[in-house]
């Protein structure tokens, strides 16, 4: 199956490989695999405290073409949007914007639950961190 | 309620040779001429429904049944006997094959009763692994790209996985126990746990599989 230029960009290119340090506090971690392929992608955000915007955003997948775009472009998407705004991104956009084709949309879907599984992680630490300093 | 105990007993049929009636298994028990040999494995050695076997009956069981089917017995008989001889058989060894091996015997049972396990193909990561398979998956990736200092790393891997197997492995045969004195909607249950512990197991096992796989291409 032939992928998409878009998606042989991102392939080719991919933007915000990596990884950010999971033990910090402002930095949510999400890491998901797909059932139908046994793909896994691991998303990163690192977000301002004070703003909830998304400064940073890091990914590493080991799956096909597709996921590796998606994520890709996930990052690019969710990088200087607040947190809340982040949690609204549908994997429809990815499939729009990757013209991606129906037997590879779980791809985007994988990309869509790293990112809320990321901002998951992230306000639960947030959380923990604020009681622990109200608590000290 | 006849009907129920005709499907019950579906394997007591009348002997075609002698026309006995419940002449029942593979040889009429008042002329002791061969019957139509029974697919259901269980049932081919007389066995009941149980997963967790004695090995060394079913090797008692299979050794019988070999001597009684051996060809060398059918060569002067009717043509129906030593086609019911040729088909007992090949049942009787494929059904060895899968009951002495506990993994194959409970994918058996669990298809037999309506639950079919996962086939080879199945990739849906288990959650709990979700952390070590990404890990591997970083690890294997530096071993392709030439940097050897992950061999000790791909090792450990190794090692854990094939611990959390020999787990998986006592577990199951905890579940067998628990399997055979169940009944009902409670040996449903266990058997829908049987299936999810083998399905995690064939994981593991392909991620080992995986990893000889790479050392061994990087070896060659
Ligand atoms: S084929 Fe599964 S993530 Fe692309
Ligand atoms: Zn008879």
């Amino acid at each position: 199956m032939a992928y998409s230029d878009k998606v042989l960009d991102h392939y080719n290119n991919p933007r915000n490989v990596g990884s950010l340090d999971k033990n910090d506090p402002n930095v949510g971690t999400g890491l998901v695999g797909a059932p139908e392929c046994g793909d896994v992608m691991k998303l990163q955000i690192k977000v301002n405290p004070e703003t909830g915007i998304i400064e940073d955003a890091k990914f590493k997948t080991f799956g096909c073409g597709s996921a590796i775009a998606s994520s890709s472009l996930a990052t690019e998407l969710i990088k200087g949007k607040t947190i809340d705004e982040a949690m609204q991104l549908k994997n429809t956009v990815i499939v729009n914007e990757l013209s991606l084709p129906p037997v590879k949309i779980h791809c985007s879907v994988l990309a869509e639950d790293a990112i809320k599984a990321a901002i998951e992680d992230y306000k639960r630490k947030a959380a923990v961190h604020s009681t622990a300093a109200q608590s000290a | 309620m006849r009907d129920f105990v005709l499907c019950l007993m579906a394997h007591v049929h009348d002997c075609w040779h002698c026309g006995a009636k419940d002449a029942a298994s593979l040889f009429c028990r008042y002329c002791n001429t061969i019957q139509a040999p029974t697919p259901d494995y269980y049932e081919f050695f007389d066995l009941p429904r149980r997963l967790a076997l004695d090995p060394e009956d079913l090797k008692n069981r299979y050794y019988t049944l070999s001597r009684l089917l051996h060809p060398d017995r059918y060569t002067r008989r009717s043509e129906q006997e030593r086609r019911f001889s040729l088909e007992a058989s090949s049942i009787l060894n494929d059904a060895y094959r899968v009951l002495r091996d506990p993994i194959q015997r409970a994918e058996y049972v669990l298809r037999e009763e309506g639950f079919p396990v996962g086939d080879q193909r199945n990739k849906d990561v288990p959650p709990e692994l979700l952390e070590e398979v990404f890990e591997l998956n970083m690890a294997l990736d530096e071993l392709r790209s030439g940097d050897l200092e992950v061999l000790p790393q791909l090792e450990l891997f190794r090692r854990n996985f094939l611990d959390m197997l020999a787990r998986i492995d006592e577990g199951l045969e905890e579940l067998f126990r628990r399997h055979d004195a169940a009944e009902g909607d409670e040996r449903r249950k266990i058997l829908a746990e049987i299936r999810s512990t083998l399905n995690r197991r064939r994981y593991i096992s392909n991620l080992v599989q995986e990893v000889d796989r790479q050392l061994a291409a990087r070896n060659a």
